[in-house]
């Protein structure tokens, strides 16, 4: 024991183990937003959207602009938090609907190329709009400080985000297992003859999808803003790490996601504590072996 | 009549970079090697139909094994450069040993983990690979150190690895490896040891991209964690899809192109290369599945039925 | 139990194998001697094709044991039955589609003679004649050079039958080798199979829809019906038995295929 705590000396720290584990739950929000929605659409569509950090930068883009924009109102913080994932869900379906909807029936890695190059296109319209300066997010006054928990300090804006965690949560569960979409999303991610079976339109089924997860990236990457410095190697961040989480957890599977965020969150909380240097190999070399043992994920289905 | 037009290209190849203005002899260069690294990938893509996101890897591991090896251990720089597909094929057999037994999407996906391990570890071992900082001067020998005579040494090295490339492509190994990307369930049933074969697949893919990667590290003077990361990866595939999977030479036209337009792109206006590079992926994966060396043999093909 | 036979190719024992909650084999014996013509015939959904899988290594079974000339081969891999001398085509098509016919036929003669590691030989020149002498065999010298995906359906199923021939087998497993064919052809490619089988000595098991086809050349025919064998004997035997005429004939003559 004693030589454990030597090495880690935080582990007799009660309150920074909860302080440490409650900013792992936040970390885990924001990579379960943008997971779940590149599971969803790689569920239904059966495309890795690597875009998809890609449309989180952009989410998080959109809300500084928003701010600049909005009058200095209590109010003008929710208002953007809302519109902003509604700027790339629109963005999702205009890049459904001109690019991806050509190439579902071609050979999954162009798709995976295509989705590829999106990253490179959105990147530098990004450079072009807001220029290559990083920028931040001012939190809504109520939440600017920060709280003592257990005695240790707590940025109280993280505390909507985990406030804001059950209510996604639920409200994703509820559309998918208690709503005829969602009854056919399951039904498309688990066997994609018996959409046609129940007549289903499959191709705007499809461009739902695409639009869905695209404001989920949006809304995580809105909701992030305010936390980070909101800067163009966003993309690639989010992506690695969302990419980790889907693989992990299963791609197309929802519960996936979830167990997988909170566990990869968690990880990344602790692992700067414990191997700072090494945080990054081990959610790599994690994601390696769930590979090669399970491919499908830990809670995704094989593939037939 | 075709080892005339191969003659002739050799000559052209010999006679071409004194006449040349030095900074596109460096230009030269840099395609060639991209055409290496570019044409090992596509043994994989355009004929093993395995599509690794992580090839950077090999790369890197060539670059590094050359560098470190003539940095810390002194070596000197040919053997460091002949160490350097070695160390990359090693690489590719432990890596490829996992990834191969999966297929299409977990295939790409298994080996771009396995890239970012090797970019994290070349990133943070300081003490072997200097970090971020990369390793400098690494510069090859005097009587190499011309960009002049490094592009002939180049291209002597990789046109000798492009025959070798060449020959596994149509030899009887090549044919079993093409044999499994149209139908890996047949290629069983007339007696390939399918994972075997793409394994040795993968190792030979690597082994090259090694060499690349080795020649780039004397070329460049330096080397970087970056020569490990995801773009690195993804240059071959942009350049093999830009040229034409299906095509032995289409990688080497797609270098030609690409380094021709990021020299005068990026140069101008580098802002815009990324926008112009993703910008062609996606016009090429949407419109032009071929490449545009298949659109041009198309065209060929058309007008030779037509008569 | 099993008291493996050394005149016999191939003989199965109690074979099982089961998707979820279907039943596909339920226990299967078979026993196919030397230089055999035998049919495997059965209702669509009798487990057929399942049985060929196990067979060739391509599934693996629940229970049960199979051996192959006098050897237990349980979970042996294809590419090593191959070796063995155990070859089979496919219900659906099975080629390399964009080789050409040649390099179809050349690839597989490589891989038995097991010169498929070989890294530097010009490939092209290698089996060119054996590949001619067997593209001849099924009638596929004109097309030698064309790939082979654009092929008409009958030549495509003639060149799997030279895929699997390239291998010399001893034993030939044909997957309904008229499928979707022309009634002229059926006869004509199953007189041809049946026709190398005397030449090369092999012994040929094969499936088929067709009931003209399979009593024209079949010498033994064993009946499948919801996975287990229903009767089994001389084409003669087999149409006078009365469970194969109620469940099977019978019942065919109202359907389509
Ligand atoms: N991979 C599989 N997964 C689930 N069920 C399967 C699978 N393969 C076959 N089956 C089921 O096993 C049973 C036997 O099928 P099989 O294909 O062997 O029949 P068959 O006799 O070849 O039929 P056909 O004449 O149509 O070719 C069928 O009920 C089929 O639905
Ligand atoms: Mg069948």
């Amino acid at each position: 024991m004693d030589f454990v705590t030597s090495l880690f000396p935080w582990i007799t720290n009660g309150p920074l183990i909860v302080v440490q584990v409650m900013s792992g739950l936040s970390v885990a929000m924001f990579l379960f937003l943008v997971s779940v929605g590149m599971s969803l659409i790689f569920g239904v569509t059966r495309i890795v959207n690597l875009a998809h950090g890609s449309f989180y930068m952009v989410g998080a883009y959109l809300m500084v602009t928003l701010a600049e924009m909005l009058p200095d109102h209590p109010l003008a913080f929710w208002l953007a938090l809302l519109v902003a994932p509604l700027g790339v869900g629109l963005l999702g379906g205009v890049i459904e609907v001109t690019l991806l909807r050509r190439i579902y029936h071609r050979e999954p890695l162009l798709q995976l190329i295509l989705t590829f190059g999106l990253i490179l296109v959105i990147g530098t319209l990004v450079l072009l709009v807001w220029g290559p300066d990083n920028k931040s997010v001012a939190r809504p006054e109520a939440l600017a400080g920060s709280v003592k928990i257990l005695g240790q300090p707590f940025p109280s804006y993280y505390l909507l985000v985990l406030a804001l965690a059950p209510i996604v949560a639920v409200g994703l569960w509820v559309i998918f297992y208690r709503t005829r979409w969602g009854m056919l999303i399951r039904a498309a991610t688990v066997d994609r003859e018996m959409l046609g079976a129940l007549g289903v339109d499959v191709a705007t089924l499809y461009t739902q999808v695409f639009v869905f997860g695209s404001l989920l990236a949006g809304f995580g990457g809105a909701l992030s803003a305010p936390t980070v410095a909101v800067a163009l190697g966003m993309d690639g961040d989010v992506l690695t790490t969302a990419f980790v989480v889907v693989v992990i957890g299963g791609l197309g599977s929802f519960a996936g996601s979830f167990v997988s965020a909170l566990l990869v969150g968690e990880l990344q909380s602790f692992g700067i504590l414990v191997f700072p240097a090494v945080s990054i190999v081990l959610l790599f070399a994690i994601m390696a072996v769930v590979l090669i043992v399970r491919p499908w994920g830990l809670l995704g289905h094989p593939e037939e | 009549m075709r080892v005339a037009r191969w003659l002739v290209a050799i000559a052209i190849l010999l006679i071409l970079p004194p006449l040349l203005p030095s900074f596109l002899v460096v230009v030269m260069t840099e395609i060639a090697i991209v055409a290496l690294f570019a044409t090992a990938f596509n043994l994989l893509m355009g004929f093993g139909g395995m599509v690794s996101f992580g090839h950077a890897a090999y790369f890197a591991l060539g670059a590094y094994a050359a560098a470190i090896l003539v940095k810390q251990a002194a070596w000197p720089m040919l053997l460091g450069l002949a160490a350097a597909p070695f160390a990359a094929a090693a690489g590719a057999l432990f890596f490829g040993f996992f990834i191969v037994r999966l297929t299409h999407t977990y295939f790409a996906m298994l080996s771009l983990a396995f890239a970012q391990i090797v970019f994290t570890v070349v990133f943070k071992w300081k003490a072997l690979t200097g970090g971020d900082d990369g390793l400098l001067n690494v510069w090859p020998p005097a009587w190499l150190k011309s960009p002049l005579a490094y592009c002939y040494f180049t291209l002597v090295v990789v046109g000798l690895a492009m025959l070798a490339l060449h020959a596994i492509v149509d030899s009887p190994f090549g044919y079993a490896l093409r044999a499994i990307r149209e139908n890996p369930r047949r290629a069983r049933f007339i007696g390939v040891n399918v994972r075997r074969h793409q394994l040795q697949a993968f190792v030979l893919s690597g082994f090259f991209s090694g060499l690349a990667g080795g020649l780039f590290a004397f070329f460049n003077g330096s080397v970087f964690p970056d020569f490990a990361y995801l773009n690195k990866s993804f240059e071959p595939l942009v350049v093999a899809l830009l040229g034409g999977v299906q095509s032995f030479f289409g990688p080497l036209a797609g270098a030609v192109g690409f380094k021709i337009l990021e020299t005068y792109i990026a140069r101008q206006w580098p802002i815009y290369w990324p926008l112009f590079l993703g910008a062609a992926v996606v016009f090429v994966v949407v419109a032009l599945p071929q490449g545009f060396v298949g659109l041009l043999q198309r065209r060929a093909w058309r007008t030779r039925t037509a008569r | 139990m099993a008291d493996p036979d050394g005149s016999l190719v191939l003989q199965v024992v109690g074979l099982r194998k089961h998707f979820g909650g279907v039943q596909a084999v339920n226990g299967v014996d078979l026993a196919v001697a030397e230089g055999e013509l035998r049919a495997i015939i059965g209702p669509n959904g009798a487990g057929k094709t399942t049985l060929f899988n196990l067979i060739s290594g391509d599934l693996a079974y629940d229970s049960g044991q199979i051996y192959f000339r006098g050897e237990e081969i349980n979970g042996l891999p294809p590419p090593e039955l191959c070796r063995r001398g155990l070859a089979r085509t496919f219900q659906i098509t099975s080629i390399f589609r964009r080789l050409s016919t040649l390099e179809n036929v050349q690839t597989a003669l490589l891989t038995h003679h097991r010169r498929h590691h070989n890294l530097f030989r010009p490939a092209r020149r290698l089996y060119r004649d054996e590949a001619m002498v067997l593209l001849d065999r099924v009638g596929l010298v004109d097309q030698a050079p064309k790939p082979s995906g654009i092929l008409p359906h009958g030549d495509q199923r003639r060149l799997e039958l030279a895929l699997a021939l390239a291998s010399e087998p001893q034993l030939l497993m044909l997957d309904e080798p008229t499928a979707g064919m022309a009634p002229r052809e059926r006869h004509e490619i199953m007189a041809l199979a049946a026709g190398i089988a005397t030449d090369a000595r092999l012994t040929i098991v094969f499936t088929e829809h067709d009931m003209d086809v399979v009593f024209a050349v079949a010498r033994r025919i064993t009946v499948l019906h919801q996975g287990a064998v229903l009767a089994e004997g001389t084409p003669l035997e087999v149409r006078g038995h009365p469970e194969v005429q109620r469940v099977y004939l019978g019942q065919r003559r109202g359907t389509a295929r």
